[in-house]
């Protein structure tokens, strides 16, 4: 058990340079929805361009009349798939995974399944990106759900965060994996060597909580495998108590979207506190250079997205509003996912000493 | 294939694709209630059946299937058509 509270500030930058960090000469081919997202194509295609690199190569899939005429003149590491179809926000996930196989999510898991690319990434309608990667792409053996594992930037450390909307329901065994996948995620693609991993709850006592939550410590507990710190609250989120939070898909969900909105209306109070009188105006731009530092720690954009973990292959969910930069760092997110030994952890974990399968 | 034969196929996506107790699987478990399967635990459970037995099932027909006997029995008529 691990308390990490006290330790030193780590920005996000150091986590997200050794995702640009080049140190494996290994070319990891991304396929990128290119339909994907409020600022498709053209963000998507210019956060991909910044992303390119001998090491990495994208395949763009979407409309290629629309794709085409946004690629720089000389781009040999970029390729474009045709996928005439795009499913929307609205779509029911399953449904539309299953019918809509020339969209631009089917095609491109499609791809990723057929061995022709090695990781994929969409700003799309996520149940669909995950209900298609569980038809297309398929879950690791022995994993029973897959999760989105997101990247929270806390301070002073990021906290990987997990489940945040896959399974609304789940059953104790799902946790204990979630927990075990959350782990491997926190070593392989944040660079956290021993990861402590914390169960959400109402309380820090084991009993405290439902009794999927009462079953799913006991079980957290009993693996050796797992640094299992305990129970923790939703104030020790923020506060950075553990590396890991697990919970289910409902819960996450509701947490995730409670602490970006409550770190906007912080910050917008913060602006509104300077912008009261000449002198706390002054105030505000003695501490502009550290504001900005606060603002950076605190960027969603810097981690690109979330990670689908317990699939064959990563697949990286990015924020539906994402720039250019987020796309990029996707990108890179899913290149680090695929060159690190996250998948074969994962499956050496989750195959030998756990599973019921 | 005989109608065994399918439901031991059957039960073999079950367990092994969606995790499910293999002593829970019995002709008359239904989906939904008994095997606490989910939409996108059916839709991955018709493709592979797709796949597994050259057949094609259209949502409609995927709709009604709602037991593990309504499977097996969609698998024979196919096969048989």
């Amino acid at each position: 058990m691990t308390r990490s509270g006290h330790r030193p500030y780590t920005s996000p930058h150091e986590v997200t340079a050794a995702w640009s960090a080049l140190t494996d000469d290994r070319v990891v081919r991304v396929v990128v929805d290119a339909a994907g997202g409020d600022h498709a194509p053209d963000e998507v295609v210019k956060g991909v361009c910044e992303a390119v690199c001998p090491q990495l190569r994208v395949v763009l899939v979407g409309d290629e009349e629309r794709i085409r005429p946004l690629l720089p003149g000389d781009a040999p590491y970029l390729s474009v798939v045709h996928a005439p179809e795009a499913i929307g926000y609205h779509e029911e996930p399953a449904t539309a995974a299953r019918t809509k196989t020339s969209s631009s999510i089917v095609v491109g898991l499609k791809l990723v399944h057929a061995g022709e690319a090695d990781a994929f990434v969409s700003a799309g309608n996520t149940g669909a990106v995950v209900a298609a990667s569980v038809l297309y792409v398929r879950r690791i053996r022995g994993v029973q759900r897959p999760a989105i594992c997101t990247i929270m930037p806390c301070m002073p450390a990021p906290v990987a965060f997990l489940d945040v909307g896959a399974n609304a329901e789940v059953r104790p065994e799902y946790l204990r994996q979630f927990a075990i996948m959350g782990q491997a995620f926190a070593r392989e693609v944040m660079g956290i060597e021993t990861p402590s991993v914390g169960l959400l709850s109402i309380g820090e006592e084991p009993t405290k909580g439902t009794p999927e939550v009462i079953e799913a410590h006991r079980m957290i507990a009993a693996d050796e495998h797992i640094g299992f710190y305990g129970n923790i609250e939703g104030r020790d989120i923020m506060n950075r108590l553990v590396d890991v939070v697990v919970t289910d898909g409902f819960t996450g969900n509701v947490a995730l979207k409670t602490i970006e909105g409550s770190a906007k209306a912080i910050l917008g109070a913060l602006r509104a506190t300077i912008d009261v009188s000449p002198a706390t105006k002054l105030g505000g731009l003695l501490l502009r250079r550290e504001l900005l530092v606060l603002k950076d720690a605190l960027d969603p954009e810097e981690f690109g997205g979330a990670l689908l973990v317990g699939m064959n292959a990563p697949v990286v969910i990015a924020h539906g509003n994402s720039r250019a930069r987020g796309i990029a760092q996707a990108v890179r997110m899913a290149r680090r996912g695929s060159v690190s030994d996250l998948l074969p952890t994962i499956a050496r974990e989750l195959g030998t000493h756990g599973g019921t399968v | 294939m005989t109608r065994q034969e399918v439901f031991e196929h059957v039960k073999g996506i079950l367990v092994e694709t969606l995790s499910v107790d293999e002593e829970k699987v019995t002709m008359e478990a239904r989906f939904q209630e008994d095997l606490e399967t989910d939409s996108l635990d059916l839709v991955e459970l018709v493709m592979t059946m797709e796949e597994k037995f050259g057949i094609k099932i259209s949502d409609e027909e995927a709709a009604e299937i709602k037991t593990v006997a309504n499977a097996v029995d969609f698998v024979m008529a196919q096969a048989n058509a």
